[in-house]
């Protein structure tokens, strides 16, 4: 508790500075902006941004700070294109979309934005919290973890993307293995040898990482974009004056906390982000909730649930981040991925060595939790509006904003035509079902998980018993089989009780 | 059908790909164990089974896009693609200039306001990020003048 305690005090110290303080309401604001524009969600804000804040030439703790505050500020500003709009940014939003809408066409859209507003707040709040308060634990425990058992934590971390991610288990898995192969390419850093690199000078080094988020999330979101405009069924709602009242609030007060409990422990699952904790607490809520027969006509418990589901999923994504150095979500993969172009690794020791960091981090999200509910209660309608920016501007400023971030960082013309192909194939993997999620948390985990399997075989000698050797790579195991299995076992069960 | 021509190319790019890991890649001395090549070799496998599992259970039948807007898509691509070649040449500014006003024309905005957008977005664009952000843009025709 002590450690706790000294720990976001000397964070607060961090993000209560002055330059610190204005990243994070720099990073909130415009993270409400990018959630509330049409199809955009957090992981293409996240995206298109990183590279320019990176140019920025920020040190680290500050830049983090900022695309921290993107990232939830996102997750916010996501509610108001999937109330207003019909259109979710990211499949983190789509579960706002059935109540929230209908609440919308019944000329109640304040009163679902500013509930949803509060949502957010709890959930965002709830994660925080439990993530202080947890965080140190977890890093301290896992600092006992040998090469073997970060093994095992890979692949519990890819059995549970495998199992809770996307509709089609093998399309993932596929998608995270691609990621993966895509991180072998370069020079092994173990021996010396150049692998896949054909004799091509500028992928020695590997692919870079900036080139594959900004061609996998903004290139491929841009050519979405224009498709969508193309069928033309864009058409915002518009904003009325009702608000949410206490007895709203009391209402869906203990929505509010299971969706926030479910979202936290969903989002530390390694891969499994805000998508999947918004699903599971609102199909956990039409399920406890007496009278459910209004769910998807507007109930206010089922925009609640979802909303303050994945506020704290956001939250509980970094906790896996921060402490283990393995995402829980595509989301924080690209945040890790922005730690390592930083040179800061991220894992159990990040809270010793670099604490400014973790717990500047924190306290920012302290900070800007408080800060995203004041702006988005009486702003709202200033973030509205921006429905209203015709896609024919919005859409060339994504390309715009791309290349500056990818030009101002590599400044090698080639890689302009990198992103522009790689949003191709991203297109194509959406369009086919495939999550693009789990591709890049292969890419950011693929060092690491090659390196971890080889130190470990390095230890025993070449003996693969070495693997499962520990009660913690054997309990990890388990789990990852538990996640496998567990939802096989309830889609069968399901079926029965369909068919009976 | 579209699954499976999809998971066709990735068959044969992840056949490629463990081919590769077990004849080219090799290290001069045994450093570790595995060595360079059995990580590849693990995933060029992994990557091969999903993909001939896809091309035996395909689930999505067509890419759910007609002509006209695959016909569209394409000339974003190839509005990027001259975008990308110009940045340089053109510089910032000027090359900004002209695809977003090629671009807001394609997504149907009035010529005169697009030919408009693009001159804000490339100035304010332009002196936003270099003097304000400090970050790298090139200059390219305006070098003289900016």
């Amino acid at each position: 508790m002590d450690a706790v305690i000294s720990g976001l005090s000397a964070g607060f110290a961090v993000a209560l500075q002055p330059f610190n303080l204005s990243l994070v309401l720099i990073g909130c604001f415009a993270g409400t902006l990018i959630g509330a524009l049409p199809g955009i969600g957090p992981i293409n804000g996240v995206a298109i941004l990183l590279p320019i804040a990176y140019g920025l030439g920020l040190p680290p703790e500050s830049a983090l700070i900022l695309l921290a505050g993107i990232y939830y500020g996102a997750e916010y500003g996501g509610r108001i294109s999937s109330i207003l709009l019909n259109v979710p940014g990211d499949a983190g939003a789509v579960m706002t979309t059935l109540d929230g809408n209908p609440l919308a066409k019944r000329g109640e859209a304040g009163r679902a934005l500013s509930l949803s507003a509060v949502a957010s707040f709890f959930g965002g709040t709830f994660a925080v919290v439990l993530m202080s308060l947890s965080g140190p634990a977890l890093a301290s425990y896992a600092v006992t973890f040998s090469p073997s058992d970060y093994v095992a934590l890979m692949v519990f971390a890819f059995a549970s993307l495998a199992s809770l991610v996307g509709s089609n288990s093998v399309k993932t898995l596929l998608a995270a293995v691609m990621g993966l192969m895509l991180a072998s390419i370069g020079i092994d850093a173990n021996t010396g040898v150049a692998r896949y690199t054909f004799g091509i000078p500028d992928i020695l080094a590997g692919i870079d990482f900036l080139v594959v988020v900004i061609g996998l999330f903004g290139m491929a979101e841009l050519l979405h974009l224009v498709e969508q405009q193309v069928t033309g069924k864009l058409k915002p709602l518009a904003l009325d004056k009702s608000f949410v009242s206490m007895k709203d609030l009391a209402f869906t007060k203990w929505t509010i906390l299971r969706g926030s409990v479910i979202g936290f422990f969903i989002g530390i699952l390694p891969g499994t982000g805000a998508s999947v904790a918004s699903a599971v607490a609102y199909g956990t809520e039409k399920r406890v909730a007496p009278n459910s027969e209004n769910f998807g006509k507007g109930d206010l418990r089922g925009l609640a649930a979802p909303e303050s589901a994945n506020n704290a999923a956001a939250g509980g994504a970094m906790v896996p981040m921060l402490t283990l150095g393995i995402p829980g979500s595509g989301t924080t993969a690209i945040l890790l991925g922005a730690l390592l172009l930083f040179n800061v690794t991220p894992g159990p020791l990040m809270f010793e060595q670099r604490p400014e960091i973790a717990w500047g981090l924190i306290a920012s999200m302290y900070i800007g939790n408080v800060a995203l509910l004041v702006i988005n209660l009486p702003l709202v309608g200033l973030f509205a509006r921006l429905l209203t920016i015709p896609q024919q501007y919005l859409t060339p400023l994504i390309a715009v904003l791309a290349f500056i971030g990818v030009y101002s960082v590599v400044s090698n013309p080639h890689d302009l035509y990198m992103i522009t192909l790689l949003g191709v194939f991203g297109w194509i993997l959406r369009k086919l079902d495939f999550s693009l999620a789990p591709v890049i948390l292969g890419f950011v985990l693929g060092g690491l998980f090659e390196d971890n399997l080889r130190r470990a075989l390095s230890i025993s000698g070449g003996d693969w018993s070495i693997l499962v050797n520990s009660g913690n790579a054997i309990m990890l195991y388990v789990l990852a089989a538990v996640v496998v299995v567990v939802p096989i076992w309830l889609g069968r069960r399901k079926k029965k009780v369909v068919e009976a | 059908m579209a699954d499976r021509v999809f998971a066709g190319a990735i068959l044969v790019i992840a056949l490629l790909y463990t081919y590769i890991a077990f004849t080219v890649i090799k290290a001069p001395f045994q450093y570790d164990p595995l060595g360079p090549e059995s990580w590849p070799k693990l995933l060029g496998i992994v990557a091969s089974l999903c993909a001939i599992y896809l091309i035996a259970r395909p689930d999505v039948e067509r890419l759910k896009a007609d002509l006209g807007t695959l016909g569209r898509l394409a000339l974003v691509v190839v509005m990027l693609l001259a975008y990308g070649r110009l940045f340089e040449p053109l510089g910032f500014l000027v090359s900004t200039w002209v695809f977003c006003t090629a671009f807001g024309i394609m997504l149907g905005a009035a010529p005169l306001k697009a030919f408009a957008f693009g001159a804000v977005t490339g100035t304010v664009g332009y002196f936003a990020c270099t003097r304000l952000l400090e970050l790298n843009l090139p200059a390219g025709l305006l070098n003289h003048i900016l």
